[in-house]
């Protein structure tokens, strides 16, 4: 009984090597190939409901190389429960490859609860490189351009962490992240740890393409197909956040060698992603811009190093994985130039209110789950008197609304364009597409209403990194 | 009389016996003031509509929500004790623990002078929008949203959930603005998201800095609210930041940039929910963050908010004056009860600030049947041009009269509610603030001319013979402007209810000057004159 905290990594490790392989070797027949998103779907959402049952359980796994605590589990089930809704709402008519499409998602996934239930650095740095990786083969497929583009930031970014990461260690002594923290207790910022904090952050805010580290997750992100663009946006920026809390978690004893820096990333991140979002046109690019705003509210919560930001980081973490995953793939197809989704409330209105409730969300529009995420970021900033910081996020999020105000009025006060009448440019209309398009509502919705429990479990999460 | 009506500011000390009072009550009153708008917009936009079929039917949903909710907030409104200062229908649920947000609501008596306000303008908002043809679902389910915002913002007992509420108000007006508004609706949905952004923001970082300076464990406002809790320096901080937040939603000059074009553009029934409720929350956020919780801000800022006041009325009153566009000069004549709240808050007296909140109401009123009216008769008339319009008043009896009633609604004339309410502001002012009060009741003047030479052009002057034919407003149209105009004049006659003859009873109506009393010594209670105490000895 020990090992079933770990069924939902062996599952969704398994379905991708299936898929992997039985889309090499031609195994799936034509007449099952619809009905393979949703048995992914299905296996994604078995792995989620073991992961909340038995995840609950705390324990230590392969001397200490993998750790099961609330922190781990709200990470795990916010990247399954996104994994979930995106294969479920996926339009399969825009995809290249169908078993690629499915696994590497899978695999991205369980990059992010590697890196999330990782007790050192070896563990951080594998489960966000299998997350990249899985994202550069996704885009890649479709445009082998911005793949390669993708793939030569990704080994800069890379060699930064690695860099980085070899200096934390020659620092400290220890890979373990626990026995991290009790070392720095005692120790003080200097130039010679600040150095690779350095090095690590920015490796770390390329991964998530914060800005201005932007230049090839964007691009990569609007070429890709709409899963590709979900996973570089979502899966592979939640990794990045992931292993971020978990470092910085560890570095709290000494907050000067990161807090500085962060809070310029965080600042450009939220008034750039803003600024951009509000700048471009097209949904799918407002999106990805949407996301670069609001994973710097994330990247604020962790310059408060307290747990309450760390919370409010976590809790908005799971709530940008969801919306920035599914935001790309419940668009489908009709991803394409500025007018693309004109008037779509009235041709597909459940996708719509998808892909409305999105935006809005990645804008920190109330009452959605964003803007209880930002808010709590929001609240963690004043008490610890970071008020320009707070101030500058404001702004971005000021900017974030006006840009999903403008997407709104495109969805549903536009007329339709005439070939998307005539169906030309419209996503699939399947029965689970819809379900899932309505779950993802639904779950944006409630993960708002449900706030209190959610934050309270991100609370427990922050506290089992060793915050008080 | 009305110096008797002045007397009622001070709350009764003995409950009076209401006739109805205790017949229903619920410990989730509130909650359904606010949450069933936002259920029956579930409803309609979920319900299926095959070609239009059933418009009429969602029309009459969001009708009778409305009526429903006038149901339940009048039975609020005879069972409130308007003896007690505390909040009442109080609703209090942990929430967001991690931070000390909690669900709490509760209203007092300002609150409730709100709340029915909201109310009544609710009804009249959606027999204004009757009419819409287009993307019905989506019009009245935003209408309903809008609403549930406001109210609850109104009920809000939490700094988290006020702020809630008052940021979710802007999306739903600002796609309805972009969906249905007329030619330049662009223009003034983004002045509209940038001003109440950037007044949200100011909101958000007051909070938050009066959540840090109160050691960041509640968002509750009877902890942030509290008076003496922060130091004198950061009640002026964050008084600044609530000054900014109310003035671009009140609108106060010099934050109006967004009002003149969203009267003008807006569909009728969104201008009346913005000018009789939306724009009021911004000074009852002044009276609840500024006036009763921050007094040393308070007395410092005092002369810029009636400066902001008198600014206020002066230019709304030139603007108005030589705009040529009927519905930009109901903009600006709008913007006018505002500012006499505004002073009445900055006076700082009792008197004052109870006038200030009477005028809450009755500017409300006011302000939604002047926008409204100009609206109607400009749709009616096919134009909105003053040099078009003229000699309307024989060919449009109905809404002549609606005109020169929401015109003397805005002067505050004798026999309207906004009468009572601008001479406590006034009697209130003139003492603590005589500059501003000057200023403002010379503003009031011109805004007299302004309104007398805008009634003998369109109404009374020579008619045009090149405009296009007009009609007198419709069942529908009179009914809605008449609901506005019946209630100015109902509390204008009774603004402390009627009474049995010869007795202290309240029949059917137990006063809205009582009502509104509840809680309003509390909030002034700083600013209270000092009791002359007899000498020793005697």
């Amino acid at each position: 009984m020990k090992y079933l905290a770990l069924v939902p990594e062996a599952l969704v490790a398994a379905s991708a090597v299936i898929l992997l392989v039985a889309g090499r070797f031609g195994w799936i027949p034509a007449y099952a190939r619809r009905h393979v998103p949703t048995a992914t779907a299905a296996v994604v959402l078995i792995a989620l409901v073991v992961e909340l049952w038995a995840g609950a359980t705390l324990g230590t796994y392969f001397g200490g190389g993998l750790i099961q605590d609330r922190f781990a589990l709200f990470a795990k089930a916010a990247v399954l429960l996104a994994a979930t809704i995106a294969f479920a709402v996926a339009d399969w008519t825009a995809e290249d490859s169908l078993s690629i499409a499915l696994a590497m998602p899978l695999l991205a996934a369980l990059g992010v609860m590697v890196a999330a239930s990782a007790g050192d650095l070896v563990g951080l740095w594998a489960g966000l490189e299998l997350a990249a990786t899985a994202g550069v083969v996704l885009v890649a497929l479709r445009r082998p351009d911005l793949g390669l583009r993708l793939l030569l930031t990704g080994a800069v970014a890379s060699g930064l962490l690695l860099t980085g990461l070899a200096f934390v260690y020659a620092w400290s002594g220890t890979i373990e992240l626990a026995a991290m923290r009790q070392v720095l207790f005692g120790g003080t910022a200097t130039l010679a740890l600040a150095i690779p904090v350095f090095l690590l952050l920015t490796g770390l805010a390329i991964r998530a393409s914060v800005a201005p580290f932007h230049l090839a997750g964007i691009p990569a992100s609007l070429g890709a197909s709409p899963l590709g663009a979900g996973l570089v946006l979502g899966l592979v920026a939640a990794a990045a956040a992931t292993v971020a809390i978990k470092l910085l978690a560890a570095l709290t004893p000494i907050p000067d060698a990161f807090s500085s820096y962060l809070q310029v990333i965080a600042a450009v991140a939220m008034v750039g992603g803003g600024a951009a979002a509000l700048a471009v046109r097209a949904p799918r690019t407002r999106i990805a811009y949407l996301a670069v705003g609001q994973i710097g509210w994330v990247a604020a919560g962790l310059v408060t190093h307290y747990r309450a930001g760390i919370a409010g980081s976590l809790f908005l973490l799971g709530a940008f994985t969801v919306a920035a995953t599914c935001g790309p793939a419940v668009m489908g197809r009709a991803e394409g130039g500025a007018m693309s989704w004109a008037g779509m409330g009235v041709l597909r209105p459940g996708r719509a209110a998808g892909v409305a409730l999105a935006v809005l969300s990645l804008a920190g529009a109330p009452p959605l789950a964003g803007f209880f995420g930002e808010f709590a970021v929001a609240a963690a900033l004043a008490q610890s008197g970071h008020f320009a910081l707070l101030a500058l996020g404001l702004l971005g999020s000021v900017l974030s609304l006006a840009a999903a105000a403008a997407t709104l009025r495109l969805i549903y006060v536009h007329s339709p364009l005439e070939e998307a009448r005539r169906g030309a440019a419209l996503p699939v209309l399947t029965r689970v597409s819809s379900a899932g398009a309505v779950a993802f509502c639904v779950v944006i919705a409630l993960y708002g209403l449900f706030s209190s429990p959610i934050l309270g479990l991100a609370d427990q999460g922050a506290e089992a990194l060793g915050l008080r | 009389m009305w110096l008797g009506i002045v007397g009622l500011a001070v709350p009764t000390p003995t409950p009076a016996a209401v006739p109805g009072a205790n017949i229903f009550s619920s410990p989730l009153l509130l909650s359904v003031i606010v949450w069933v708008p936002v259920i029956m917009a579930i409803a309609i936009a979920t319900m299926p509509n095959p070609r239009g079929r059933f418009d009429m039917l969602m029309k009459q949903i969001a009708f009778f929500t409305n009526v429903g909710l006038v149901f339940v907030l009048w039975i609020a409104y005879n069972q409130f004790e308007s003896f007690l200062s505390t909040p009442q229908f109080a609703e209090s649920q942990p929430w967001l623990a991690a931070i000390g947000a909690s669900y709490h609501l509760g209203v007092d008596g300002p609150g409730m002078t709100m709340l029915l306000l909201s109310g009544l303008i609710g009804i009249v908002s959606v027999l204004a929008s009757v009419g819409i043809r287009e993307r019905v679902r989506s019009y009245f389910c935003l209408l309903l949203l809008v609403q549930a915002s406001i109210n609850g913002a109104i009920v809000a007992r939490d700094m988290f959930v006020l702020i809630l509420f008052w940021s979710a108000a802007a999306i739903p007006i600002a796609l309805l603005i972009l969906g249905w508004g007329g030619p330049r609706r662009n223009a003034a949905t983004w002045r509209l998201v940038g001003y109440w952004g950037l007044g949200t923001g100011a909101l958000v970082v007051a909070t938050l800095a009066l959540y840090a300076a109160t050691g960041g464990t509640s968002f509750d406002m009877d902890v942030l609210l509290k008076v003496g809790s922060v130091s004198p320096r950061v009640q002026v901080i964050v008084g600044l930041l609530v000054i900014l937040a109310a003035a671009t939603r009140l609108p106060l000059f010099p934050f109006h940039g967004w009002a003149r074009d969203l009267y003008a553009e807006a569909p009728i029934g969104v201008t009346v929910v913005v000018a009789g409720t939306a724009t009021r929350l911004g000074a009852y956020l002044l009276l609840r963050a500024l006036v009763a919780a921050e007094p040393a801000a308070a007395q410092l800022l005092a002369p810029l908010l009636a400066a902001l006041a008198a600014l206020t009325v002066g230019y709304a009153a030139l603007a108005a004056l030589r705009m040529a566009d009927i519905r930009h000069s109901a903009a600006y004549l709008a913007m006018i009860p505002g500012g006499i709240t505004v002073l009445g808050l900055a006076a700082l007296s009792p008197l004052s600030i109870a006038g200030a909140v009477f005028s809450l109401f009755t500017g409300g009123l006011a302000a939604a049947l002047i926008v409204g009216v100009c609206a109607t008769l400009a749709e009616r008339a096919q134009s909105r041009s003053l040099l078009v319009l003229g000699g309307l008043a024989p060919r449009m009896p109905i809404l002549t009269w609606l005109l020169i009633i929401g015109g003397l609604a805005v002067l505050g004339v004798p026999l309207l509610a906004t009468f009572p309410a601008e001479l406590m502001t006034f009697f209130g002012s003139f003492k603590t603030q005589p500059i501003g009060a000057f200023a403002v009741a010379a503003g009031l003047a011109v805004a007299a001319v302004a309104l007398a030479m805008l009634l003998r052009r369109v109404l009374f002057g020579v008619p045009n013979p090149d405009a296009p034919g007009v009609s007198d407003a419709s069942l529908g149209e009179s009914w809605y402007l008449g609901l506005l105009a019946g209630a100015l004049l109902w509390v204008g006659v009774f603004p402390a209810g009627p009474k049995l003859p010869g007795t202290d009873a309240p029949i059917f109506d137990p006063g809205l000057m009582k009502t509104m009393s509840a809680g309003i010594s509390e909030l002034a209670a700083p600013y209270d004159l000092p009791t002359p105490t007899p000498a020793s000895g005697q």
